[in-house]
Formats: structure tokens, sequence, C-alpha cells
């Protein structure tokens, strides 16, 4: 799985799960502000993300300080490269 | 010249009076819960929050007129008394009395600071309002449905913080999901005008028209379909194609 796999499924978990429009979905769209999530969304956020890519996402530092969609992409990339979704998936 | 004049003339007015009339009010709406035993609680509650629905609409349709006037418009008045999810966008701080004009029981969720006024806060205590930021989620979304299923409307906010314009902020999403649990009505409501009744940081209160306009209702079969982020959204829009006109 590429990066560029990696951001177009993130962004598939927005439209799809959320329906957002894709105009809106752009790397530095804030999560919060711009994308209209609260912190309950992001509960159901992170459970669209884990199975999507079948991984377990626990929460930790790198978690709380994502605020832009290239930042939940990076995050999802970095997964990857810890093997995280070879480990659980 | 005039505007400066009147605006000294309301201010000169009506805080006075509004100290008068909430030290008479006190023991009055003690007195209704005290007159409601023998009873049961739940009657004495309905009384009580119905005692400040009468204060609030004295605080806001008597006290500052002619200076400051409510139009409160209802495009649906014969729907039935509740319970619902009322809705309502947050331009000022006085947006909590005038929820008065709303049909039924209500209780409001709201911020920290309403619970620390003087008088005020202890009376919404009393009658059950939610401080979303002072409880557990878990807590609040108890609360909040069991509100609902005894027949008690709640009122939300859910921008959170006051937006002193027609361009809202997000929407926070706990009160929907209490919609989706309970399958209550949602009332959206719309509020301009009073963004400088006082304005952001001022006790000074200026003469004005209100608008508060109470939306048609969206009853569960229209939103059963949809998650609580579509949900919130979509009241959301109703609420901003409304304000424009306003």
């Amino acid at each position: 799985m590429t990066d560029d796999d990696i951001r177009r499924m993130v962004n598939e978990v927005f439209i799809e799960s959320f329906e957002i429009e894709p105009a809106k979905i752009k790397p530095e769209a804030n999560i919060f502000m711009d994308l209209g999530l609260d912190s309950l969304d992001v509960v159901d956020l992170v459970v669209a993300l884990q199975n999507k890519f079948n991984v377990k996402i626990r929460s930790d530092e790198r978690v709380r300080d994502i605020r832009t969609l290239a930042d939940l992409q990076n995050f999802i990339i970095a997964l990857r490269n810890e093997g995280a979704f070879t480990q659980n998936g | 010249m005039v505007k400066r004049v009147t605006t000294v003339l309301l201010n000169l007015w009506f805080y006075p009076l509004f100290v008068i009339y909430t030290l008479l009010a006190v023991p009055a709406m003690s007195l209704v819960v005290i007159l409601s035993f023998p009873g049961t609680w739940r009657t004495a509650l309905k009384r009580f929050r119905g005692a400040i629905k009468v204060y609030g609409n004295v605080i806001i349709k008597v006290l500052p007129f002619p200076w400051v006037r409510i139009r409160f418009k209802d495009y649906a008045p014969q729907e039935k008394a509740g319970p619902y999810i009322f809705v309502v966008n947050h331009p000022a701080a006085t947006d909590a009395f005038l929820m008065a004009v709303l049909p039924g029981e209500i209780v409001q969720v709201v911020n920290k600071w309403p619970f620390k006024l003087p008088v005020l806060g202890q009376f919404a205590r009393w009658a059950g309002y939610l401080s979303v930021n002072e409880m557990p989620y878990e807590e609040f979304f108890a609360r909040a449905v069991r509100y609902v299923e005894e027949g008690v409307s709640v009122v939300v906010f859910p921008e959170g913080t006051r937006s002193s314009s027609k361009a809202m902020g997000q929407f926070h999403g706990a009160m929907f999901r209490v919609a989706l649990k309970t399958q209550a009505t949602i009332v959206p409501v719309c509020i301009w005008g009073n963004k400088d009744i006082p304005e952001r940081g001022s006790m000074v209160l200026r003469p004005g028209t209100i608008k508060v306009h109470k939306l048609k209702a969206v009853v569960f079969d229209e939103y059963k379909e949809m998650n609580p982020f579509k949900l919130k959204n979509y009241i959301r829009r109703l609420i901003a194609v409304e304000l424009e006109g306003m």
C-alpha cells in the first residue's frame, strides 16, 4: 500500500462515513474547524479508520496532536511504516 | 445623539427594574415550589420550570419595552406540546433568556458561566439545567435522555460559544445523539438582532428588535437514516438558511 493509497483511503472515510463534500477534503483542512467533526465524531472516525485499514489505533501523543487531514494521513502512513497493518491485520 | 439618549434611558430603566423584579420573583418562585407540596417532586419541578419561563418572559418582553422588542415567529404553532429538542444558534449572552418564548416545559443545556450568576445560576441548577462542560459525556447523555423520556423539552446551543454573527460555528453533536436515541422531534430555532443587547464584554443594552423564529419540526422519520454527524449538519443548514433571511 503506497502513501497515495493511504491518503486516498483516509479521504474515502470522510466522504463515506461523514458524507463530507469531496471539495472540502484538502490536506490542510482542520478536522474540527473546517470539516466539522467534534470529539464524539472522532470516536466514530477512529472506528471507521480501524475498519478501513484493519489496524488498531491507540490513543497516544501522536493522536492527540492531529489537527489537519494531512496530520491524520501522515499518522496512518507512520502506522504502516511501523508494521501495524501487518501485525494487527 | 438620540440613539445615545435612548441607550442611557433604556439602561437606567432596565437594570434597577431587573434587580427589583428579581428580588420579588425569587420568593415568589420559591413559593411556587413550596405550594406544590404535598405532591410529587416531578410536579414541583414542572411548576418551578414554568415559573422560570414566566420570569424570563417578563425580563425579555416587559422590562426593556419599548426600547427592546421581541418578534417571535412560530412556523408551526399547531404542533404538539413536546417534548422537543430545540436546537438554537447562539449569537449573544441573552439567548438563554429568550428561550422563555418557547412552548412547554423546558430545561437548557448551558455552559459553565450561567451557573455562576448570582441567584439565577442557583435557579438554573435547581431546575435541572445541564452544565455540559461540568459532567462526563455519559452522565450528560443519560440525563438528557431521561428528560426527553419524561416529556421535558431540552434547549441546546450546539455551537457551544457565542458566534456574534450569522456565520455559525461548527455544531457539537452530543444532543443529536440524544435525539437519535430517544427518537425525539427536533425543532430548529433562529435568533437574530441581540448581538448588541448587550454586546460581548459589555453590560450596556442597546435599543433594537430581537427576532426569534421557531422553525417547522423535524420528526424522527425524517432523520432516522442519518448518523449524528449528518444530522447535526442537516439541522445547521436549516438554521443557516433561515438566518440569511432574518
